[in-house]
């Protein structure tokens, strides 16, 4: 099963673009639900991205690259 | 660098899980552990129990630990480090913020006339075991007293221990032994490396971090990397100028060794020295003022090892004598980089005189 993770909506109030500033697991990492897996920063304020399941990590989007709420940065599978 | 350079790119999918954090976040994770673990520890500056500090330092503090142990100051650094230092002299182990190392003038008698000399001056009767972090480094147009490294400010003042980590796995450690070590520690944080988006982040700085607590001795510096036709000696974010710098220089066919000097104070001058023996050729980089400076240091240390075999002279880059510019293009013309030191590098190189 893939479960997508996304950027939430709550993030941020306006639809300003944000960036995932630093991942905190590699490519192909195993990861468990709820960890911190990233942290992304919009207007100088960071929020902490969480895996919404258990599995392995597959990142989409590297960090510093500009990110919009509800897109799909990663999946894990 | 690119974020295409960052070290998570460089580990197979195969490898098992490495948590890996940003250098603030590995400082937060230091102090929740030892503030858990020994009640006498405290932290108090400027923003940083409510607001998680301005480097995300602290985050969380508050909440673990209570008002009485993380506490708020108002912008006196003379008030809250003078306290700092009284605090430390009557038994607690106070962390305390200097949110700029610029702005230390109104805060220096209570570090270099108190913190680094009572010890001394009482016979051993009175102690100061605190830990003053403090952020360095410009390269963000924040003009030049936001942008300072003044490592040599400090590191020439006996009686304080000065260190600047490079990487999220050295700054837990160091600054667990930092806040265990019964002397005023100056606890450098570069912000090119800090993990702060709005500052860049130099991907090389993430690194893996264990969960646990344990130390990174602060009196050592660490080769990152081998070679035998030079030796680059950095610290802070000049060491991942000095190994892109080595990275590119190994395309060329030369082997460059790179330090990372991890503490200018107690210099942890032997490690350089063996590595000139076995090179004969230094470039240092730092990038705080040039004259007087960290770089004017090291090579003083390896010329004065007279059984080095010198192929040539050694030879320094750092920042200009005059002050930090805001402008960016007039900054970044002036700030050490990998290019900067490749150039000087390979004139080194160039110059063999043996």
């Amino acid at each position: 099963m893939t479960t997508d993770v996304t950027i939430p909506h709550d993030f941020w109030d306006d639809d300003s673009e944000g960036s995932i500033s630093s991942w905190f697991f590699a490519d192909g990492d195993e990861v468990q639900e709820g960890e911190m897996i990233a942290e992304v920063m919009n207007e100088k304020v960071a929020s902490e991205l969480l895996a919404p399941t258990a599995g392995v990590l597959r990142i989409q989007v590297e960090a510093e690259v500009p990110v919009h709420k509800g897109q799909t940065v990663a999946q894990i599978v | 660098m690119s974020s295409a350079d960052a070290p998570v790119r460089d580990v197979p999918a195969a490898t098992p899980r490495q948590r890996r954090l940003t250098v603030c976040r590995a400082l937060n994770e230091a102090l929740h552990l030892e503030m858990a673990a020994d009640p006498s520890v405290v932290v108090l500056g400027e923003d940083l129990a409510k607001i998680g500090g301005v480097w995300g330092t602290t985050g969380g503090l508050l909440d673990a630990f209570g008002a009485d142990r993380v506490r708020d100051t108002p912008i006196s650094e003379s008030a809250f480090i003078g306290a700092a230092v009284g605090m430390a002299a009557m038994g607690l182990r106070p962390v305390v913020e200097l949110m700029f190392v610029d702005f230390f003038g109104v805060c220096m008698n209570s570090i270099y006339s108190l913190a680094a000399k009572q010890n001394f001056f009482s016979g051993g009767q009175v102690r100061c075991p605190m830990v003053l972090m403090t952020s360095v480094g410009g390269g963000y147009s924040d003009g030049g007293q936001h942008s300072q490294c003044l490592y040599a400010t400090f590191g020439h003042l006996p009686g304080m221990k000065v260190v600047i980590p490079s990487t999220a796995y050295d700054a837990k450690g160091m600054l667990i032994a930092a806040m265990r070590d019964d002397n005023p520690v100056i606890f450098m944080m570069h912000k090119n490396l800090l993990g702060m988006g709005w500052l860049g982040t130099n991907p090389g700085s993430m690194t893996h971090v264990p969960d646990e607590a344990y130390e990174v001795p602060l009196d050592k510096a660490a080769v990152v990397r081998e070679g035998s036709d030079i030796t680059l000696v950095g610290l802070g974010v000049t060491t991942h100028h000095a190994v892109a710098a080595a990275k590119a220089l190994a395309k060329e066919g030369v082997s460059a060794e790179v330090i990372d000097l991890r503490a200018i104070a107690p210099l942890d001058r032997e490690t350089v020295r063996a590595s000139v023996r076995k090179t004969g050729r230094l470039v240092v980089v730092d990038d705080d003022y040039e004259s007087f400076g960290v770089s004017a240091e090291v090579i003083a240390a390896a010329c004065e090892d007279r059984t080095v075999r010198w192929k040539s002279a050694p030879r320094r880059v750092a920042f200009p004598d005059v002050p930090i510019p805001f402008s960016a293009v007039l900054e970044q013309g002036l700030l050490p980089d990998t290019e900067k030191l490749l150039a000087e590098a390979r004139r080194v190189l160039a110059e063999d005189y043996r």
